[in-house]
């Protein structure tokens, strides 16, 4: 249940019981002191009743003249007879407990019901054995009575539901901030980090702003200057790659002419020249891998899209690294349209990489809008797969590959950039397979 | 008689190690240090290509290719890094026939050097040929619209001719690297696109609204002779 709902129920209840006490004590005070007044006038009735008793000895003309008074009926008996003012009241009526009280000679009251009205009845014996019965209507109070219940169940009713609309008026009121503050919540965890929320008042939801306000700002400094950080440390990468590039292309110049002469040199110095040729093809991978994934990170690198026939760009991969006898290629018709220098790059990272770490045959299968490289090596444990792509993750820490470190981390931008995605399945003992999935338009 | 190439790159070693590189193969080499020499150095004649680095001291690699491409189509290949994308975009936009990045090996520049070279030597294959008011002579090393000669570089020249051989034919861009930069691999298509750019200003009445050289989208081109 909400919080709004919440409050909304407890005041509708409060407000519901205390009606409801308030309307009840009400009712019954008033009730009680009603048929208190009721009973108080009839008994005076009846003694002024008495007094003219007195002044007519013949029951039937005390009867007659009892009935002019109008505002009650009478039963009268005098010996075995009976005298009547109404045909609608009789002996009977009279309930028997009065009858008792008054054959003991005492005035009495009783309240009973005659054909479905309301009396208040009361006796006295008077003068020659005469006993007198006098039946007070009430129908007309107990029909006060029941209006006045009505209002009051009525009025409790409104004020119930008067509550209840007070009360969801009065928490959305309240709890306006709170759903502003977790809108504004949600858009932080979204990334709009210069979200603040308006400070309104000096009660508690205002300071409470004000401190979200400060936390907000305190959250965008620090994500600025970690950006600023991770951009600063992203330049100087490229920096140093750009710097490398020129002192490079002097030594990658200066291993091929070297590596042209080998046969030319004397034996001792001709394995620290091929040590040297390989080293320095070795740096010269490394530092164009660096370039490359610079110009990823500042967002440098387009897409030359075109139609590609798959298979025939995998085949003439292969071919141009001499992998021929070590990669199998299964699969055909795939064609896509895509940037076939992309899809090279990645190809040929991931079988790369699988002859790197101890891969002898690959197979490449090209299937609908995908391309697998799978590989007989050792394979990968589980709690490396989820760290492969990144840079210069090393699976195996005894194991210093030959590679850069950074092939994986290459094609996986390649693949987000052709709007592609890179995923492993490997199993130790059981090979790796990675699966380039490509948009198919 | 050995073709003399003029080397432009300012870092001593890579302009030494090219140089061996390049006499290596049996060029002749005149290596400078610096833009404004390079470009005194070609005006004085007898350079039959020029590799031009693009960050040179006293005048850029791009000012010295814009100097050149004003009177002459000599071919040229430009240095740039790789890392720098725009520059080889505003290097062929200027008119280079063809790049190297840095690093590169020897061969590869070796490669690209007698590649471009090949292009500008007269293409003896074939007679002269006429369509849509062009004439191509591939023996003269010449093409004439509506009798005017045409400034076309080497590579121009090339594309120009293998495009108009076969008109109405779609050459995918790996195609017409293979057929005129010699790439057998996976070139860079841009070389294509803005070579292409540089023919149309030059050949087409309304470069803007090519009616001879038609882009085939996601393809490549075809050469329409007209209906």
């Amino acid at each position: 249940v909400t919080l709004r709902r919440r409050l909304t129920l407890v005041l509708a209840l409060a407000v519901g019981l205390s009606g409801i006490a308030l309307g009840a004590g009400s009712y019954f005070l008033v009730r009680h002191n009603l048929l208190a007044d009721s009973v108080d006038s009839s008994i005076v009735q009846t003694r002024r009743n008495l007094d003219v008793a007195t002044a007519y000895p013949k029951t039937s003309e005390l009867v007659d003249q009892y009935k002019s008074r109008g505002n009650f009926l009478t039963v009268a008996t005098r010996g075995g007879q009976t005298f009547l003012s109404s045909a609608s009241v009789s002996l009977r009526s009279v309930p028997a407990g009065l009858r008792a009280v008054v054959g003991r000679g005492e005035l009495g009251y009783q309240r009973t019901t005659v054909a479905g009205d309301r009396f208040l009845v009361t006796g006295a014996p008077a003068a020659n054995g005469t006993k007198l019965y006098f039946f007070f209507p009430e129908d007309g109070l107990r029909h006060e009575l029941s209006v006045l219940r009505n209002v009051l169940l009525g009025g409790v009713g409104i004020l119930v539901l008067l509550a209840a609309l007070a009360g969801v008026v009065l928490a959305r009121s309240t709890l306006r901030p709170v759903a502003r503050a977790s809108t504004a919540a949600r858009s932080l965890a979204e990334g709009l980090l210069e979200t603040r929320l308006p400070v309104e008042g000096r009660d508690e939801f205002g300071a409470w702003a004000q401190s979200f306000n400060e936390m907000a700002a305190a959250l965008e400094a620090k994500i600025a200057a970690l950006s600023e950080a991770q951009a600063r440390e992203r330049r100087f990468t490229a920096d140093v790659a750009h710097e490398l590039r020129t002192p490079l292309t002097a030594l990658v110049g200066e291993a091929s002419l070297l590596a042209d002469h080998l046969d030319q040199m004397p034996p001792e110095s001709r394995r620290p020249a091929e040590l040297l040729i390989a080293d320095v093809a070795r740096l010269r991978k490394l530092v164009e891998d660096l370039m490359e994934i610079s110009r990823f990170d500042a967002g440098a690198e387009s897409v030359h899209a075109e139609e590609v026939d798959v298979a025939a760009l995998v085949r003439a991969a292969v071919r141009a690294r001499g992998w021929d006898d070590r990669v199998r290629l299964e699969g055909d018709g795939l064609r896509v349209t895509s940037d076939p220098r992309r899809l090279e790059r990645i190809v040929a990272n991931l079988v790369d990489n699988a002859f790197e770490h101890g891969g002898t045959r690959v197979v490449v299968s090209i299937g609908p809008g995908a391309v697998e490289v799978a590989d007989d090596g050792p394979g990968i444990e589980p709690e490396h797969l989820p760290h492969l792509f990144e840079r210069f993750y090393k699976a195996d820490a005894s194991r210093s590959g030959r590679g850069t470190g950074l092939g994986l981390a290459i094609a996986q931008e390649n693949a987000h950039l052709l709007g592609g995605e890179l995923e492993i399945a490997s199993e130790p003992g059981r090979g790796s397979r990675f699966t380039l999935r490509l948009p198919v338009a | 008689v050995d073709e003399h190439v003029l080397l432009v790159e300012d870092d001593a070693s890579i302009r030494e190690v090219a140089t061996l590189g390049l006499e290596q193969s049996g060029l002749r080499v005149t290596a400078v240090g610096d833009g404004r020499e390079g470009l005194d150095r070609f005006r004085k004649g007898g350079v039959d290509l020029v590799v031009l680095d693009v960050m040179l001291p006293s005048l850029d690699g791009f000012e010295v290719l814009r100097e050149i491409r004003h009177d002459s189509q000599a071919p040229i290949v430009m240095l740039t890094a790789r890392s720098e994308l725009h520059d080889v975009v505003v290097g062929l936009e200027l008119g280079a026939d063809d790049y190297v990045t840095k690093p590169f090996e020897l061969p590869e520049l070796v490669a690209r050097v007698k590649a471009v070279l090949r292009r500008a030597a007269p293409a003896g294959d074939g007679g002269t040929i006429s369509v849509a008011g062009l004439e191509i002579d591939p023996e003269g090393f010449t093409a004439r619209k509506r009798g005017e000669e045409l400034q076309l570089t080497a590579t121009e020249f090339r594309l120009l001719l293998e495009l108009a051989r076969r008109p109405k034919q779609v050459f995918t861009r790996d195609l017409l690297l293979e057929l005129v930069w010699n790439y057998d691999y996976l070139g860079d298509s841009r070389l294509v696109d803005a070579a292409v750019q540089r023919l149309r200003a030059k050949v087409e009445d309304d470069p803007k609204q090519p009616a001879l050289i038609k882009t085939v989208r996601g393809v490549g081109y075809r050469f329409d002779a007209g209906s």
